[in-house]
């Protein structure tokens, strides 16, 4: 990489990076809250069955039980957000290394999970039939992706099922997002700001498959 | 006091629904829009404890909904944003806005408050 390209991906990940970061910290930052939310009301049911209990009031074990399993649960829940925050602020290390695309769009997939639930819509991440690795710039892809689902959620309206599926053809890596209902041969106007300087950079070319409501991310390698 | 709760956290919004009944109060809850507003149809509430932001219609517009049930309901907003423009959203539109986790004397303090308004 020679360092006019360096310049370009500088640029790309200046306004449009910053805010990708920002949006996904918000929405960890939510779910962790509503995380540290259920955990704060079943150790207070605690507190309120035990204040019982010293008066005088029988504690029903399953209830204990119940407030326990919601305990483990919410820890699990917990662990796994902040194992892929781990991954994804750690995609910044390198300018450049080898991905497996589907695992990449998986991350990406979990990390937009809630964004999309507010619109009540579902991302699915089907896996290739062989492994699609090649080496990129980790995080300006996964930025470019989550351009696509933000440019595929205003597309597709309240309610539907999303699909990633990572594709290795002779001569190109490809991802395509499938279930976009809106889709239109325009799209590009209608793609939010700061997708071409990331295109650009990672050599990488969008196009729309219409009939197949699909945007198609064809990536050099 | 009746009390309407709506959360998308199941868990969540059950729980505190408990804790709130072992302190007296009545409680409905709901994890979607629709079931509160069926819920608003048949029960008459002192106030209404909203999330801020839920799949489909969120805590403001559900507010929309519920106001036009019921004129004399009153509204607390719950929240795990912090951002500014939600706190300028939700506090000029309710009567309490509270960040998750949340402290349950508080949030029965402004309940208390909210009647009384």
């Amino acid at each position: 990489m020679n360092s006019d390209d360096k310049d370009i991906q500088y640029d790309a990940i200046g306004e449009a990076g910053l805010r990708f970061f920002g949006k996904v910290s918000a929405s960890i930052a939510h779910e962790m809250k509503n995380i540290l939310a259920i955990i704060n009301e079943n150790a207070g049911l605690l507190e309120d069955l035990t204040f019982a209990a010293q008066r005088g009031k029988a504690i029903d074990p399953e209830r204990l039980n119940k407030a326990c399993r919601q305990f483990t649960k919410q820890i699990h829940r917990a662990d796994g957000i902040l194992k892929n925050m781990s991954r994804f602020a750690h995609s910044v290390d390198n300018f450049s290394g080898q991905i497996d695309l589907h695992d990449l769009a998986g991350l990406i997939g979990n990390l937009a999970g809630r964004p999309a639930a507010m619109r009540k819509l579902v991302i699915e991440v089907e896996p290739p039939r062989s492994p699609v690795i090649f080496t990129t710039n980790p995080f300006l892809l996964e930025n470019l992706i989550w351009l696509c689902l933000e440019f595929a959620f205003a597309a597709t309206g309240a309610g539907g099922t999303l699909t990633l599926s990572p594709v290795q053809t002779d001569s190109a890596v490809c991802l395509h997002i499938a279930g976009i209902d809106g889709l239109a041969g325009d799209f590009a106007a209608r793609m939010p700001v700061g997708y071409e300087p990331l295109l650009m950079a990672l050599g990488a070319e969008l196009v729309a498959d219409v009939p197949g409501k699909a945007l198609v991310l064809r990536l050099s390698c | 006091m009746r009390v309407l709760l709506v959360d998308d956290e199941t868990e969540f919004v059950t729980t505190l629904a408990e804790r709130l009944t072992i302190r007296g109060f009545k409680v409905d809850y709901a994890i979607r829009a629709h079931d509160a507003l069926a819920l608003a149809e048949n029960n008459i509430y002192d106030v209404a404890v909203l999330d801020m932001k839920m799949p489909g219609t969120g805590g403001l517009e559900l507010k929309g909904l519920l106001e036009k049930l019921q004129k004399d309901l009153r509204f607390i907003f719950l929240t795990g944003h912090g951002s500014e423009a939600d706190y300028v959203a939700g506090s000029s539109a309710s009567a309490g806005y509270l960040v998750k986790p949340v402290n349950i004397d508080i949030l029965i303090a402004k309940m208390n408050e909210a009647v009384q308004i």
